[in-house]
C-alpha cells in the first residue's frame, strides 16, 4: 500500500524533505542526503562570488534523484522574493519555489504580509508555491484560498532546534487544512520529526539538525526512520490518551484471598 | 573607460566590455551551465547567453544555486 506524499501533480516516497545548508563538505552532504531517502531538497540563490566563481558545492546534488526547490531566503519583501522565484525559474526551468520571505535576522520569522503577497503574484504567474510561514492557522488558510501547493509553518526558529514550540496552532492548521502540511524549521531531534508526524503533519523539512549533528549521515538516518515512525503511528490509529490509569494486565485471579 | 557593474561592484574592462554575457562569464572564467544570468533587472535565460549583447554601463546580476534551507 503506497502511502505517497502529494504535493501538486507529483508523487513523492519521502516525507522527509532535506535542506542542503550549513553541511561540512560537499561529500558529506551529498552522503547525508542519500542516507535519508529523501526526494525535494532546498537550495537558495545568491551572486557568484567573482573571486571564487567555480565553488559549487551544489555540483554533488543529483538532480535526477532528487527535486531541487529553490528558496527565496534573502528576500525581505514580496518583490525580492518574486525576483528570487523567477530567477531560480530560469535556472532550472522548474516552477516549484520555496516562498521565504524572513526580514528579521534574529529569529528569521517570515513576514506574513509579504509572504501572502508574494504568493498571490507566484501562484498567478504559475509557480508551485511552498510557502514558508509562522504557525498561523488563519494565514494558513489564506494562503490556500490564494492557491499554495503547501503550507509549511515553522516549528521554532530556522536553526534553533527548539522543536515543536508552535505545537497547538500546528494542530489547528493540521486539523483545518486542505493542503499538505509541512512542518518546516526549528525540528533539532528525530523525536520531534516523529512527533510532528503523530500530530498529523503531511511532512517535516529538516536541515540544521542533520548537517550539524556529530555525524550527518547517521543522523540523517534516524530522521528517515523517524517520519516513518511516526507517519506509520499517526496512519495506525493511536489509542486514546487518559487521566488516570487503565491497567494492562488483568484485574482477576490475583494470588490473594479477597 | 568601458565598464559594467557586476553584482553590485564597478569592473573596468581594458579591452572593452565583453560582447555577449557568454563572452563575460568566459571572461571571468564563469561556467555558465550554473548561472543564471539578470541584466538591468531583465532575466537573461541561459540558451540567450551567446546572442544577448552587453552595453557599457548596465547593471548585471550572475547567480547561481547555493546550499540552504
Amino acid at each position: 500500500m503506497a502511502d505517497k506524499l502529494i504535493i501538486s501533480d507529483r508523487e513523492f516516497g519521502s516525507r522527509l524533505l532535506v535542506g542542503t545548508g550549513k553541511f561540512a563538505s560537499c561529500e558529506i552532504m551529498a552522503a547525508a542526503l542519500e542516507a535519508s531517502g529523501t526526494q525535494i531538497v532546498t537550495v537558495a540563490l545568491r551572486r557568484v562570488d567573482i573571486e571564487n566563481k567555480n565553488d559549487d558545492m551544489l555540483g554533488a546534488v543529483d538532480r535526477e534523484k532528487y527535486l531541487l526547490l529553490p528558496n527565496t531566503s534573502g528576500a525581505r519583501d514580496a518583490e525580492e522574493a518574486v525576483r528570487l522565484s523567477k530567477l531560480a525559474r530560469a535556472a532550472t526551468g522548474i516552477n516549484w519555489v520555496k516562498l521565504e520571505v524572513t526580514p528579521d535576522p534574529y529569529y528569521l520569522l517570515p513576514d506574513p504580509v509579504e509572504t501572502l503577497k508574494a504568493a498571490e503574484i507566484l501562484v498567478k504567474d504559475g509557480f508551485v508555491v511552498l510557502p514558508y510561514i509562522n504557525a498561523d492557522p488563519i494565514l494558513s488558510k489564506k494562503l490556500e484560498d490564494a492557491g499554495t501547493a503547501t503550507v509549511m509553518p515553522l516549528a521554532s526558529p530556522i536553526g534553533s532546534n527548539q522543536g515543536l514550540k508552535t505545537r497547538a496552532s500546528l494542530e489547528i492548521i493540521i486539523e483545518q487544512s486542505n493542503v499538505p502540511v509541512v512542518v518546516d524549521a526549528g525540528l533539532g531531534l528525530p523525536s520531534h520529526a516523529a512527533d510532528a508526524m503523530e500530530m498529523g503533519a503531511d511532512a517535516v523539512l529538516v536541515n540544521t539538525a542533520i548537517a550539524t549533528a556529530a555525524e550527518p549521515v547517521e543522523m540523517a538516518k534516524a530522521f528517515k526512520l523517524a517520519v516513518q515512525a511516526g507517519r506509520k503511528a499517526w496512519l495506525c490509529g493511536p489509542g486514546a490518551v487518559g487521566r488516570r490509569a487503565s491497567a494492562s494486565s488483568p484485574l482477576t485471579g490475583f494470588l490473594r484471598d479477597e | 573607460m568601458a565598464t559594467l557593474k557586476i553584482n553590485g561592484v564597478e569592473k573596468e574592462f581594458a579591452g572593452g566590455i565583453p560582447a555577449t554575457v557568454a563572452e563575460l562569464l568566459g571572461h571571468l572564467g564563469i561556467e555558465a551551465a550554473t548561472v543564471v544570468a539578470e541584466i538591468d533587472g531583465e532575466i537573461i535565460e541561459r540558451a540567450r547567453f551567446s546572442e544577448t549583447q552587453l552595453r557599457q554601463g548596465q547593471a548585471i546580476e550572475l547567480v547561481r544555486f547555493v546550499p540552504g534551507g
